[in-house]
């Protein structure tokens, strides 16, 4: 079965947040609440680069690891997926991810974290396919309707690639050997080594 | 631009002056990224300010704001010293070479590096990439243009590209990037003070020939202006249309301005915005139509206002004219939503109000069809006559065909098409010309020389010497009938030439002869009708150098420059300096567009720029004790205020500071949110960027200098 | 006072120190030239900022919390309770006189004080093993719950917990006699009744004392953290990591403290109902203790 990964190619992302905003508009994300974000690095120097970062989909995920009531799990294509009913909102899963990605909206009771959100690679949650639960906890699900995450599908440079891991890391592999520069696929020696 | 934003793949070096790809035209950075990344492209940018474009440059150049056309003059100087020119290229196809190599020979990159700079030896370092990566694919915004020489400078970029021979050719061509998706569509049909659609001019003539292809009576229309003299003149430009208002400047006008309709403009983007707002508060009428009540709507005090809401792009259907000028289909996603209506039903209620609605929609049954058949059959100077919507329409349904390289459809329906009919579209036949001026292919498949437009000999002031006009002897495009120059059509139909001929008979009959309708002549380097007729510097009005404004003073005053007097030496005060140090200019972020008005009312863009600021660099903010965060004054020459957050960046130089435009809400101190219609603020206010942006405008254009004025900066 | 006034210091000192290592992170050297701007070494060391924390912490709280903190505290509440039972029944508890005369040991506004920081606290550790354990009843509404308990119940804890301190603090310090209290076991292995090396308060409950109040204080601080979680994202896993290692080591010592109280010592509960011990069992468990 197809591994889904993400892949930000660092030397094409121009932080447009194009990304962004496509996630949150598309999935009705609350201001506050970023399941994608991208970061720049030496703003303004030579050398400056960004890169948006949202949950890898990691193997082995840290999340799961240490989820106190197993909310987190992984699908079989890969895809980390949090049901929002079990979340118990402790955050542990946010001191566990490397990449920053799980997100707390502010609960009703005592401002305590409510169930934790984060990138589902569009893939919606537990509930039905393209119920209205799933539409109202989660998003869109778009890898139920066969298409990519909407972030990568309306990066303008195609620096941010999803999709199956081996394809990824082709497209990736031909744009590295047309350049002549190292491989930086970031992140994936830490979200997908263990795999 | 002359060639596309896909033909940029085909680039083997890029050169970016005065734009930002990155944040105004995203959508462009894959194709420059893929020249960067497979032809190994140097990416060169010149900037004042340390872009996030210049973050994917290769060769980064720190100009100084308004000295582009030296830098250029330089580049030119470097070449032709050099030897690196496209001699065939300039022997046969480039006229007023010798006049314009003595002006460039001033240039040097010592000269150069005075005036702009950039180092002496970076000049020649980029010279000698651009000679040895060929073709160069050269492109500018407007940080090119909004100087007052910024005509002058333009013109030195498209100088740099013949002499480099790079115009014509894939990969190569000057490539100004348009704005938003139909803002060379809006250009073509001279949303403008001084043409008709299509870059008719306003003479007489030109009403004639709208007139027929409206089918009205020319003296009807005639009638309706105070007299044939302010018909055929410009009007005020959008730069100083409230001169008309204010009656502060001298004005040539028969009446003061008393009402406006602004259709979907965000009036922030003027310069001296504090005085925009003054005259909006003196019209007796004004109308705002656009989807979200812009800051015009909060701005104004009295009841003179009435508020339109329109339709957005998905809510309405027709034609539209990308960046690449591909005419593409826009097809309706849902009805306009709540009270608002779609322009063409607003025109049409205003127009059937004002009474002409029988003249106005004579041709026009099916909207918005034949709107696009109105321009295919009057458009015809920049052959916009072969895109009929059926054709627009099937390229639409067929974009899968289309070659993502050279934008050809490879088979189906469109076979041979260029995407969108990139104009000039001579026939319904026609591909569309995807590049200008490449006579490596046939006029009839796309091939175009360069235009003989200004005679076909002429004796140049500066020298007394004399040149034809017309291309060299055996260039031309393939298959054509004269081998080498030739004249425009005209009487072919007697009574007319190719662009007034509504049979098209005379363009068809300049196709079939394998030729090109507006003749086969030479690109100028000299413009003799301009006050410099070879591109020169001169400072900025605002200049921080006073020793270069006695070197490289500006033009005299111009009266009656657009109707209004413009002053430029009397403006131009090498003292100012002193009170105003700081360099000032202007640019965009790519969370928010233009005014705003739409952008900073969404609550995602304006989560992620929910302020206005000021980009100051560490060094200067370390000097004037401001630190990250707190508020500073920034206060034009023009005694214009406003109060911003600092953010301490080195994306700009100790000398320069940056606005970003796209805020507007609060002005000189005053807040604005409790003007809006209730429920219809936007998220983000801040002080217009424009409020403090100098006075200044181009000789020709009159476009406002933001780019390069002065400014003081104080801790608040 | 003056104990007071040190004690108070050490714990500032104790705070400070957790704070500083917790907060200390290695700052990102700087690289220069354009050359190298490329090379995959650039990247991993701009980016070395993202991840590099998460080396440093966030991999040992990953471990720890995944494979390690569970085990035990499954360890504690099985173990600790099976040992007790077998002491029940092979030792059993110990039996005092309640006839004789009675030593006023705890004042009223002590008891209540205790009651109240005891709800608190063991709603605390049963709220905190729920969650702990949340996957076996599947999470959701009972374990988000039993959060919101948690963190109600340490607010409520905090109060009676420095009222605690303050006014036992004076008797809890060690001295030489708890240290034979220890080498015996405060004489719980064996049947034989005889007195005890301790004085008001053995060694053992010194211990629960300082553990409790200090512990439980510091239990608070980090909980407030990671809450917030408003800190350094290091500073929030390290107060993960002690807040869970405290709360093995309050969770035993609770058991122990309730086991004392309800069956090791028949009755011993009463002194913390009516404020009186009987004569018999302060000379035999508190031999050192001098009447007022």
């Amino acid at each position: 079965m197809a591994r889904m990964r993400f892949l930000c190619d660092t030397e094409r992302c121009i932080d447009c947040s194009g990304c962004v905003v496509a996630c949150k508009e598309g999935n009705h994300v609350p201001v506050g609440i970023n399941r994608r974000r991208v970061i720049t690095m030496k703003q303004g120097e030579p050398g400056e680069k960004s890169l948006s970062i949202a949950c890898m989909h990691c193997s082995d995920a840290p999340c799961i690891a240490v989820c106190p009531v197993d909310a987190i799990y992984q699908r079989d294509d890969g895809i980390v997926l949090v049901d929002k009913k079990t979340c118990i909102g402790c955050g542990y899963c946010f001191m566990a991810c490397p990449f920053g990605a799980p997100q707390f909206p502010k609960g009703n009771v005592f401002g305590a974290r409510g169930a934790m959100d984060k990138c589902t690679f569009c893939a919606g949650g537990p509930e039905e396919n393209f119920g209205k639960e799933e539409t109202q906890l989660y998003g869109q699900n778009r890898i139920a309707e066969g298409k990519v995450p909407l972030c990568a599908s309306m990066c303008a440079t195609k620096a941010l690639l999803a999709g199956d891991g081996s394809v990824v890391a082709d497209v990736y592999r031909d744009r590295v050997f047309k350049r002549g520069s190292g491989v930086n696929a970031w992140g994936w020696s830490k979200a997908y080594d263990k795999s | 631009m002359t060639n596309s934003l896909n033909d940029i793949r085909h680039a083997k070096s890029m050169i970016f002056i005065g734009s930002n790809a990155t944040e105004a035209h995203p959508v462009s950075m894959q194709h420059i990224l893929h020249a960067k990344e497979v032809n190994n492209a140097p990416l060169i940018v010149v900037d004042p300010r340390f872009t996030k474009l210049a973050a994917k440059a290769t060769e980064y150049v720190r100009i100084r704001p308004g000295t582009d056309c030296a830098f250029m003059m330089g580049l030119i100087n470097e070449i032709i010293a050099n030897g690196w020119e496209d001699k065939e290229f300039i022997r046969t196809r480039v006229a007023g070479y010798e006049e314009m190599v003595e002006v460039a020979k001033h240039y040097t990159p010592e000269v150069v590096e005075n005036i702009t700079g950039i180092p002496a030896k970076q000049t020649r370092r980029v010279a000698d990439i651009l000679a040895k990566s060929r073709p160069t694919s050269l492109t500018w915004c407007m940080g090119g243009t909004q100087h007052h020489i910024g005509s002058s400078i333009t013109r030195s970029f498209c100088i740099l590209q013949l002499v480099l021979g790079n115009m014509g050719k894939s990969g190569g061509g000057t490539n100004i990037f348009r704005g938003h998706d139909n803002v060379q569509g809006a250009t073509d049909m001279c949303v403008l003070a001084d043409n008709l659609p299509g870059y008719y001019g306003l003479a007489e003539g030109s009403w004639k020939h709208w007139c027929r292809v409206w089918d009205v009576d020319y003296d009807s229309i005639a009638s309706r202006f105070a007299s044939k003299e302010w018909m055929e003149s410009k009007g005020f430009s959008l730069a100083r249309w409230y001169e008309g208002v204010l009656g502060e400047e001298k004005i040539e006008s028969p009446s003061p301005i008393k009402a406006m309709i602004q259709w979907g403009c965000g009036s922030n983007s003027n310069s001296q915005y504090n005085r925009v707002v003054k005259a909006l508060n003196m019209l007796d009428l004004l109308v705002v139509i656009d989807p979200f009540p812009t800051i015009v709507a909060a701005v104004t005090k009295t009841d003179n206002i009435y508020l339109l809401p329109s339709a957005s792009q998905y809510e309405t259907s027709g034609s539209v004219t990308s960046t690449s000028r591909q005419i593409q289909w826009r097809f309706k996603v849902v009805d306009p939503v709540y009270d608002s209506k779609d322009d063409y039903e607003i025109m049409s209620l205003l127009v059937s109000k004002l009474g002409f609605a029988d003249e106005f929609y004579k041709n026009i049954k099916e909207v918005p069809e034949d709107i696009t058949r109105e321009i295919n059959k009057g458009t015809l100077t920049i052959g916009y006559n072969g895109q009929t919507p059926e054709r627009i329409k099937a390229h639409m349904e067929n974009w899968h065909t289309f070659d993502i390289d050279d934008l050809q459809a490879k088979g189906g329906p469109c076979d041979g098409d260029y995407y969108g009919m990139p104009w000039p579209c001579w026939t319904t036949e026609h591909p569309g010309t995807p590049i200008l001026y490449d006579i490596s292919k046939p006029v009839a498949k796309g091939g175009l020389p360069f235009r003989n437009r200004f005679g076909d000999v002429t004796t140049y002031v500066m020298t007394g010497r004399e040149e034809g006009q017309l291309a060299a002897k055996g260039v031309c495009n393939p298959g054509s009938e004269v081998q080498g120059g030739y004249s425009e059509f005209k009487e072919v139909v007697p009574g007319t030439n190719w662009k007034t001929d509504l049979s098209q008979e005379t363009i068809k009959n300049a196709i079939n002869r394998g030729m090109a309708p507006f003749g086969n002549a030479r690109a100028r380097c000299v413009v003799w009708n301009f006050p410099d007729q070879v591109p020169i510097h001169r400072e900025p009005l605002h200049s921080p150098r006073p020793d270069l404004v006695e070197k490289y003073p500006t033009y005299e005053d111009k009266a009656n420059h657009f109707r209004v007097e413009t002053r430029y030496k009397s403006e131009q005060n090498p003292d100012l300096v002193k009170q105003y140090p700081y360099v000032l200019t202007t640019g965009r972020q790519v969370e928010h567009m233009g005014g705003g008005a739409e952008t900073r009312s969404s609550k995602y863009l304006s989560e992620l720029q929910p302020e206005m600021y000021v980009e100051i660099n560490p060094r200067l903010a370390n000097d004037l004790g401001i630190r990250k965060g707190d508020m500073v004054i920034v206060e034009s020459p023009e005694g214009a205020k406003i109060t911003v957050k600092a953010f301490i960046t080195p994306r700009v130089d100790e000398k320069t500071i940056f606005l970003p435009f796209h805020f507007a809400g609060t002005l000189m101190g005053e807040s604005y949110l409790k003007d809006y219609p209730e429920g219809h603020a936007p998220y983000v206010l801040g002080d217009p960027g424009n409020t403090v942006t100098n006075y200044g405008y181009d000789i020709i254009t009159q476009i406002q200098a933001t780019k390069d004025g002065l400014c003081k900066v104080t801790r608040a | 006072m003056r104990r007071l006034i040190a004690s108070g210091v050490l714990i500032m000192i104790v705070y400070a120190v957790v704070l500083v290592i917790s907060t200390a992170i290695a700052a990102p050297t700087s690289m220069d030239g354009l050359t190298r701007l490329f090379s995959p070494e650039y990247y991993a060391e701009l980016y070395g900022g993202i991840t590099g924390d998460w080396q440093k912490y966030g991999g040992p709280f990953t471990y720890l919390t995944s494979d390690i903190f569970w085990k035990i505290y499954l360890g504690i509440i099985c173990v600790v309770p099976a040992v007790f039972f077998l002491h029940y029944i092979a030792v059993g508890p110990k039996v005092f006189s309640h006839e004789g005369p009675q030593i006023r040991f705890f004042s009223r506004f002590t008891i209540v004080i205790h009651w109240l920081g005891a709800i608190a606290f063991v709603t605390c550790a049963v709220s905190g093993l729920l969650m702990i354990f949340g996957s076996f009843v599947g999470g959701g509404g009972f374990i988000r719950f039993a959060r919101y308990a948690h963190i109600v119940a340490a607010l409520v804890f905090v109060i009676p917990g420095i009222i605690m301190f303050l006014t036992w603090v004076k008797d809890m310090f060690p001295t030489l006699y708890d240290i034979k209290w220890i080498f015996i076991l405060g004489g719980y292995l064996s049947k034989q009744k005889k007195p005890i090396p301790a004085g008001k308060y053995n060694a053992g409950q010194k211990a629960w004392f300082w553990l409790s109040t200090l512990g439980g204080l510091t239990m608070a601080a980090t909980g407030y953290i990671i809450w917030e979680m408003g800190m350094a994202l290091d500073t929030v896993r390290i107060s993960a990591i002690i807040h869970n290692i405290l709360g093995i080591g309050l969770m035993a010592f609770l058991l122990t403290h309730m086991y004392m109280s309800l069956f090791a010592i028949k009755g011993a509960i009463q002194s913390m109902i009516t404020g009186y011990k009987s004569k018999d069992e302060v000379d035999h468990l508190h031999s050192r203790y001098k009447y007022e």
